[in-house]
């Protein structure tokens, strides 16, 4: 920085003191404002540049062009040379990770469900592909690993927002491959009727279906009023809970009723609760008000590839959870 | 040589100075305050209570506002009143209207955050507030221009002083930006919609916030600059003629940047590529008020050793150089590929906000605190405290944000040999957070050093006297 520097100054002066040095504008600044200058018409001729009434300069030809591979509305590829433009850019990129997905998405798709678990090749690329698929699309609800979000306390948890666990073995709407599959595909809305399946219960009768449903887990319970609440569930006229829980209490995948002897209060805060009569509160309170659940799993078949959906099946069945 | 009058600090408004420095001291410690805590929040998430008021995205324009518009704004009131009435030689211009702005420009700070805290937001980044506060904003900068532009035409002096060509600047092209972005029609009380819609009222919005950017926090702060760090250095500046050269060069490139925060985006390319160059033409002209302040004050180094004031003003234009040539490089369209999005921006900024606007603003109140009370600062010894705090803070603030925003950058963007993305959006949240925790806790030192000012301040202040002595 070695300017000439002079103690000349304008001679102006203000506030009593202030005063300004007439030096020149500093060579290596001068020449560096004009370098960026110059950059920017190199720039100018590389990319979309200036508006030319309603068009606008595309930079050199063949300078900076982007070559990628578009697919016309009757599914034809076609390849395409352009100016360089972000959209292009996009597609070229997207092009050039496809290509190297395809050849094992196309083995994925030409496997059966079963083959697929067993190739530990294929199941590494599953389990890339899957990792990245569920945490940006799954986990927002299930949780990153699948974990899953109890409803819990309905205090706590006003909405009752609720996601299966996918990392046990339990599977609310079934375990096998093609559930699973149906069940990313085509989403699920979970509901249970208020006051049973004519929503017809008295209070009492509630009750009664409360602790019946308490025995079926060794909960807490009154022996004689979960007797009355036997027959309750049973009843297809009265109760009806059969129809989705079962006969045996222990759910019915193709209808998403929840397995009510197996300890895992999903929906509803039953182990949460110090002593039967909370235990009984709580569920009287479900029985009574039921499930409308709005914030159902959406469809997937929409927004994924079939190719995708059947990888993150065979994600979630083999790698997160036990499957069936 | 020009004469010099002799005036009396009674000849000055003064008083609608201290005014405003006190509600930069205050509105400084605010802003920067909810800034810690938005932080932590960051950091630690079950700080937002599971309240609505206070989660990120409501005190996040509370913080900007504060510190932007409160701290910094204030403090561009406070020396733009001062400078020009010492540099025209003339009482204020309508000393009830400049008052005015004072009370104005504060119920403006708190309706806005008031607002903002009940949800209430336009949308539009730095410039959230809602219509009526929005024609009230409108109403006080008009008022500004008018004491502004009032008191430098009946200067006494024959020439304009360099540091009021930056504050006209300012007050001229703050005026146009918040009414163009701020056109529309109200549909309810608090409510209305943008007269733009789209790309276009995307573009509007960014032409007025890096504008906001261009002409608020570098332009005014410049003209802070070329007042205080002559004054304090007591020499000449450098050179009249890039003055004048990078002042224009400034004014004129700035406007054309402001869509380089959209590249990327649903925008025509061409709008992206002029604004990339346009910002890399920014860069020498940016640079030339770094070097008018370093090269001032070169030949005054032994001063640095003794005067904090000093080395605030000397770390201000070096974290000003470093963000200007910063800035550009993140408008290349490559460049911007891998920082948009991520902490990097957010690192960017606060290398300005902090480093440059917040740094050159102390310098120039301790300069000016003592002038303004007829007193000694209490003590030199908390100015260094406040000096060493400021600058840690800044660094263990920018660095982790760097580190952070860089690593994001890399991980959006990595793929697997199979093709596949090599992490979930989730992975990267997950990485961030030490560094979250670093930025807070540079945050925190920050503030500290804040709070060490107001306090050396206040003592200041209780020993002066607001007396009008020769």
């Amino acid at each position: 920085m070695a300017q000439q520097s002079s103690n000349q100054t304008t001679g102006h002066v203000w506030d009593d003191d202030l005063k300004e040095y007439t030096n020149p504008l500093p060579r290596w600044w001068l020449w560096g404002f004009y370098l960026t200058i110059i950059f920017s018409v190199v720039y100018w001729l590389m990319y979309p540049a200036w508006p030319l009434g309603s068009s606008y300069t595309k930079g050199v030809p063949g300078v900076n062009s982007v070559k990628y591979v578009a697919t016309t509305k009757d599914g034809q590829q076609v390849e395409k040379t352009t100016h360089w433009s972000t959209r292009a850019q996009l597609m070229a990129d997207t092009n050039a990770a496809e290509g190297k997905q395809k050849e094992w998405f196309d083995k994925v798709a030409a496997t059966s469900y079963d083959d697929i678990a067993k190739n530990p090749d294929l199941m590494q690329f599953v389990n890339a592909a899957g990792k990245t698929l569920f945490s940006d699309n799954c986990a927002a609800c299930h949780q990153v690993g699948g974990a899953g979000h109890e409803a819990g306390n309905p205090q706590t948890n006003q909405s009752g927002f609720f996601a299966p666990n996918l990392a046990d073995d339990y599977w609310q709407w079934g375990g096998t491959y093609e559930e699973i599959s149906t069940t990313i595909t085509g989403g699920r809305t979970g509901f249970m009727p208020a006051k049973g399946l004519a929503g017809s219960l008295t209070d009492e009768q509630i009750t009664n279906v409360a602790n019946y449903v308490l025995s079926l887990s060794g909960e807490p319970h009154n022996a004689d009023a979960a007797k009355l609440g036997d027959e309750i569930f049973h009843n297809p006229g009265e109760g009806g809970c059969i129809t989705c829980h079962g006969a045996d209490g222990k759910g019915v995948p193709s209808m998403g009723g929840l397995n009510l002897t197996d300890k895992i209060w999903q929906w509803v805060d039953v182990s949460g609760q110090a002593d039967e009569a909370g235990k009984v509160g709580v569920l009287h309170t479900a029985i009574t008000g039921g499930f409308n659940h709005v914030e159902a799993m959406p469809k997937w078949g929409t927004r994924l590839k079939p190719e995708q959906i059947k990888l993150l099946t065979v994600y979630v069945h083999d790698t997160l959870g036990g499957g069936q | 040589m020009a004469t010099t009058n002799v005036v009396t600090g009674g000849q000055y408004n003064y008083d609608i100075v201290r005014k405003f420095t006190i509600m930069t001291l205050v509105w400084g410690v605010v802003g920067m305050l909810v800034g810690v805590y938005i932080a932590s929040e960051l950091a630690y998430p079950f700080l937002n209570l599971d309240l609505p008021y206070i989660t990120f995205g409501r005190l996040r324009p509370v913080h900007t506002g504060a510190v932007i518009f409160g701290f910094g704004g204030s403090a561009l009131f406070a020396t733009s009143y001062y400078i020009v009435q010492r540099t025209c030689q003339t009482r204020l211009f309508a000393g009830g209207l400049a008052s005015f702005t004072f009370w104005g420009w504060q119920l403006i700070i708190v309706l806005a955050a008031l607002g903002h805290v009940l949800g209430l937001s336009q949308g539009r980044e730095y410039a959230e507030m809602a219509w009526p506060v929005d024609i009230l904003i409108a109403v006080v900068w008009v008022s500004y221009a008018v004491v502004y532009i009032g008191t430098v035409m009946k200067r006494k002096e024959p020439h304009i002083y360099v540091a009021n060509w930056f504050y006209l600047a300012f007050i001229l092209a703050t005026a146009l930006l918040h009414i163009f972005n701020n056109l529309a029609v109200p549909f309810s009380a608090t409510g209305s919609y943008s007269l733009f819609s789209g790309a276009q009222d995307a573009m509007t919005q960014w032409w007025y916030g890096h504008n906001a950017v261009g002409f608020f926090l570098t332009a005014a702060f410049l003209g802070m600059m070329y007042y205080f760090v002559p004054k304090q250095a007591g020499r000449p500046i450098y050179s009249y003629r890039l003055s004048i050269i990078h002042f224009w060069a400034l004014i004129f490139l700035y406007m054309w940047a402001g869509t380089h925060h959209l590249h990327w985006t649903a925008i025509p390319d061409w709008t992206s590529t002029l604004a990339a160059t346009f910002s890399i033409m920014l860069l020498l002209p940016s640079w030339g008020g770094m070097i008018n302040g370093i090269m001032t004050l070169s030949g005054a180094w032994d001063k640095l050793r003794t005067d904090p004031i000093i080395r605030f003003m000397i770390v201000s234009l070096s974290f000003y150089g470093m963000s200007t040539f910063e800035g550009p490089m993140m408008s290349l369209k490559d460049v911007n590929a891998l920082s948009h999005y991520t902490d990097w921006t957010v690192g960017h900024v606060h290398s300005g906000a902090l480093g440059w606007v917040a740094m050159i603003s102390f310098g120039a109140l301790y300069h000016l605190i003592p002038r303004l009370w007829n007193t000694k600062i209490f003590s030199e010894k908390l100015i260094n405290v406040h000096f060493w705090l400021a600058t840690i803070g800044i660094l263990l603030y920018i660095v982790p944000m760097w580190i952070s925003g860089i690593m994001q950058g890399l991980m959006w963007r990595a793929f697997d040999d199979f093709g596949n993305l090599q992490y979930g959006f989730i992975e990267t949240v997950i990485e961030m957070h030490p560094y979250y925790v670093f930025r807070a806790l540079g945050g925190t030192v920050f503030l500290l050093g804040m709070v060490v000012m107001c306090y050396n301040m206040a003592v200041t202040i209780r020993s002066g006297n607001t007396r009008a002595v020769a």
